[in-house]
């Protein structure tokens, strides 16, 4: 889990941010960018020593300026389920495009018929010519 | 002597014209032009002036602006008195935070409510 996701998630969530100055800012989340400058709504602002508080209906946030922000636990749950999502997605592009590429390199490569025969009768085009080697396979096995 | 200058505008031109659209920033600063902000910068001075103008580095330029004075024994508490700035150009570097000063009010310690 990046960092930067786990904040972008935490996206209109309250959150504590303390700066490297030892104010610290309590409010919810508007927006972060790549540089983790934050804007924030309905924010609270103490003072280092804990005994001043402004009220601030909004703030921009340098990133730079950020020792660490507190963040709501329920956020991290999110974060994974969008990385689940996303890992989904990856493992069923990889198959498809297995497959896509599949159907052009059993014209053109040799290499590609046989590992398709080996798979099976689903490649329909590999049967005349791929099926003898996939029988040879059996045997040897 | 006469192909510098013609390399030179050609290479801006086609900078300008490969140049990307950059990510607009998540601070829109034309909603606080002509208004007041806060500006707090890295060291611990805080001020407060009429935006006037701004660009994507955060440099800002302010004026009518203050500056909230600090005691120097205490540097993290910000004294009662004032000095005026005038028209300034901040450094957007030094920049920390920027808030507007409508709405921005010292207040009770609100945590001491919630938790009763």
């Amino acid at each position: 889990m990046l960092p930067l996701s786990l904040l972008k998630t935490a996206q209109s969530h309250p959150m504590l941010v303390e700066l490297k100055n030892g104010e610290t800012y309590n409010g919810h989340l508007v927006s972060c960018d790549t540089w983790m400058n934050i804007n924030l709504r309905d924010v609270i602002c103490t003072s280092k020593d804990g005994d001043r508080f402004w009220r601030m209906p909004e703030c921009y946030i340098r990133g730079s300026t950020i020792k660490y922000l507190r963040i709501p636990d329920e956020v991290i749950d999110m974060v994974k389920e969008d990385a689940q999502v996303k890992s989904r997605n990856r493992a069923e592009m990889k198959p498809r495009g297995g497959v896509g590429g599949g159907g052009q390199n059993q014209r053109g490569r040799s290499g590609g018929r046989n590992t398709f025969a080996n798979r099976g009768g689903g490649a329909g085009r590999a049967s005349s010519q791929g099926n003898r080697p996939l029988a040879q396979g059996n045997k040897i096995k | 002597m006469s192909e510098k200058p013609k390399g030179s505008g050609g290479g801006g031109g086609g900078g300008d014209n490969k140049e990307k659209r950059r990510k607009e920033s998540i601070l829109d600063l034309s909603k606080y032009l002509e208004k007041t902000i806060r500006v707090k910068f890295a060291g611990g001075r805080e001020a407060a002036g009429v935006l006037k103008g701004y660009d994507p580095l955060l440099n800002l330029v302010l004026d009518n602006t203050v500056e909230y004075l600090r005691d120097p024994d205490e540097p993290f508490k910000l004294a009662e008195e004032t000095r005026s700035l005038g028209l300034v150009v901040c450094r957007g570097t030094s920049v920390v935070l920027i808030c507007p000063q409508d709405g921005m009010e010292s207040i009770q310690n609100p945590f001491i409510a919630q938790d009763n």
